[in-house]
């Protein structure tokens, strides 16, 4: 059996008397998208910041590739091939488009380039357009964030997270207030994403979870409800009285 | 191709371009006259430009407001007279404070940077306030009269020498050091360097997001702040002569952010605009009255509700616009 690329032992942690998460342990298998869902407070944003290295866990471990990984700081974690995305937009809103790709793609670089100016990094640079082609901004490379429609920046958002080429891509709603139109693209984008990058997703949309995932984890409560695939997990009996109440 | 970043440093750079050429025309305009009080002066002005150059690297691109950027300014000055006066070489006093301030500013930025927002503010009004009152204190300083008789020096370049004594001679030299330090910052915060510095002024909690470690270079940021402000204040002494604890009071840090702000905050220009600019106006003011202060605030208090952004805020975006045209074209 090969090494998953994310694994998550027992994960906990404590918000004053809540267990916010409570005992959270999967795999995720590489390039596949991985979907969390649960109602409102399940603790699935909480499971990313223990991830991500937001927020410390009080017990568990969190391996990337086999390598314990528990405890770390976000920029080591990086470093590690970890990256996400915020559920609140989280950019630098009065850089432009391209200078917030620049960014996060200029971590590329190797460390002597750190005092080279910047319009001598080609890597970056490449990256850059490369993330403004695919995720269709290049007409809004000098616009600042601050000015962009909300939809686009929910899509700069995910392309900031991804500049610094990860193995691991965390994506916490990425979809979140999105219209109709623009959610089918950032799932269609999602998809294809998979082709190079482990994803992990927290989404609502349930028709998008359902094209979307290779396996869906469901939280409720703090815990991990039940894991699967999509049709699994639908006919799941603990699931449906978790979303819908008891009958 | 250049992003907007870039673009506006450029915009800065033809800004100092300008100031360079009417230092220039002010300087042969001194000459001729045999002027040697506002040349003096005008030295006096780069020199405070300097230090408000430091505050800028901290407050217009870290996000950092030190309010006690006058401590290495002084310690500067200090050193550099203290140095002067043991053995008159300028290459000797620069190379003191350059080394001793890496290691305090280092000290100084650890200590600092532990906090964020006002209390960094409010550990760098501190840390300043008490070297102000030890030096204030210490009898083998000179006390409250400082140190006197710092002797005049000759910069030695080799193949010319440049005499502190010199009105239009040491102006030009003053003007050169300031236009490099200004160089140098401004080279530093367009590399991936200076751009993580931006970004932890925008938005510092995402940085660690990305794969950056936040801590060093905001050390970094503060060490290279503290050692431009040590070595324009380095030159302090070999204008006037002498040095006197004044120059670490909390009044030439404060001058120095009223300065940036007036001037333009994270343009990096603004602060040589804006040093002069006060240095003028404190001398012109205070020729016709001892209550300069009071319009020099109301002048700062103008500036911030009439130009938010500072008078390089207004026009270096323009400048930028016509640079971003010509390259199009």
């Amino acid at each position: 059996m090969t090494t998953p690329v994310l694994e998550v032992r027992g994960l906990s942690v404590n918000f004053g008397g809540l267990r916010a998460v409570d005992n959270v342990s999967f795999a995720v298998a590489r390039n596949r998208v991985t979907t969390v869902i649960g109602p409102n407070g399940a603790g699935k944003s909480t499971l990313f910041n223990l991830i991500s290295g937001a927020v410390r866990a009080a017990a568990g471990h969190v391996l990337i590739d086999g390598t314990d990984c528990t405890g770390q700081t976000p920029n080591r974690l990086q470093a590690a091939g970890l990256a996400r995305s915020f559920q609140i937009t989280n950019l630098f809103f009065e850089l432009s488009v391209a200078e917030n790709l620049r960014l996060a793609a200029q971590i590329l670089e190797p460390v002597r380039m750190a005092l080279r100016p910047v319009a001598s990094s080609r890597t970056t640079q490449a990256r850059v357009d490369e993330l403004l082609e695919r995720f269709d901004l290049a007409g809004k490379r000098a616009m600042p964030v601050a000015k962009l429609s909300h939809g686009e920046q929910r899509r700069l958002e995910v392309a900031v997270a991804l500049a610094g080429k990860p193995k691991i891509l965390l994506l916490d709603e990425p979809t979140q207030g999105m219209s109709h139109g623009d959610t089918a693209d950032t799932a269609h984008l999602i998809k294809s994403l998979a082709s190079d990058v482990t994803v992990l997703l927290i989404e609502h949309d349930i028709g998008l979870v359902m094209s979307l995932s290779d396996t869906v984890i469901v939280m409720h409560q703090g815990q991990k409800l039940a894991e699967g695939t999509p049709e699994a997990v639908r006919g799941n009996p603990d699931v449906q009285s978790a979303y819908f109440g008891h009958a | 191709m250049a992003d907007a970043l870039t673009r506006s440093m450029r915009a800065s750079h033809v800004l100092v371009a300008i100031l360079v050429v009417a230092s220039l025309i002010f300087a042969a305009i001194g000459v001729v006259n045999g002027d040697t009080f506002y040349l003096r002066l005008g030295t006096e002005a780069l020199i405070f430009a300097g230090l408000a150059l430091s505050v800028d690297v901290l407050l217009g691109y870290t996000g950092l407001l030190s309010l006690g950027q006058a401590l290495y300014f002084g310690l500067g000055a200090y050193i550099s007279a203290l140095v002067l006066m043991v053995t008159p070489s300028f290459w000797a006093a620069m190379g003191a404070t350059f080394v001793a301030t890496i290691a305090i500013g280092a000290i100084g930025g650890f200590i600092a940077n532990r906090v964020r927002g006002v209390y960094f503010a409010l550990i760098t009004f501190g840390m300043a306030q008490v070297a102000a009152k030890v030096v204030y204190n210490a009898r083998t300083l000179g006390a409250s009269d400082g140190l006197i008789g710092v002797p005049i020096i000759k910069v030695d370049f080799g193949f010319a020498a440049i005499s502190t004594a010199s009105p239009a001679g040491f102006f030009l030299f003053t003007l050169a050091f300031i236009v490099i330090l200004y160089a140098l910052a401004a080279y530093l915060l367009d590399t991936p360097f200076g751009r993580l510095l931006i970004a932890l002024k925008a938005n510092e909690r995402r940085v660690p997001f990305l794969g950056y470690d936040t801590v060093t270079p905001r050390l970094l940021a503060y060490v290279i702040a503290a050692v431009i402000a040590a070595l324009s204040g380095a030159l302090y002494p070999m204008l006037r002569g002498f040095v006197s604890p004044e120059l670490l009071f909390f009044s030439t840090s404060g001058n120095a952010v009223i300065t940036v702000v007036t001037g333009g905050v994270g343009t990096l220009v603004g602060a040589l605009y804006g040093g002069i600019l006060l240095t003028l106006m404190k001398s012109v003011i205070g020729s016709y009255t001892e209550h300069h202060l009071i319009v020099i605030g109301l002048l700062f208090m103008g500036a911030v509700i009439f130009l938010p952004r500072g008078l390089m805020g207004i026009v270096r975006p323009a400048i930028a616009r016509i640079l971003e045209r010509r390259t199009k074209s």
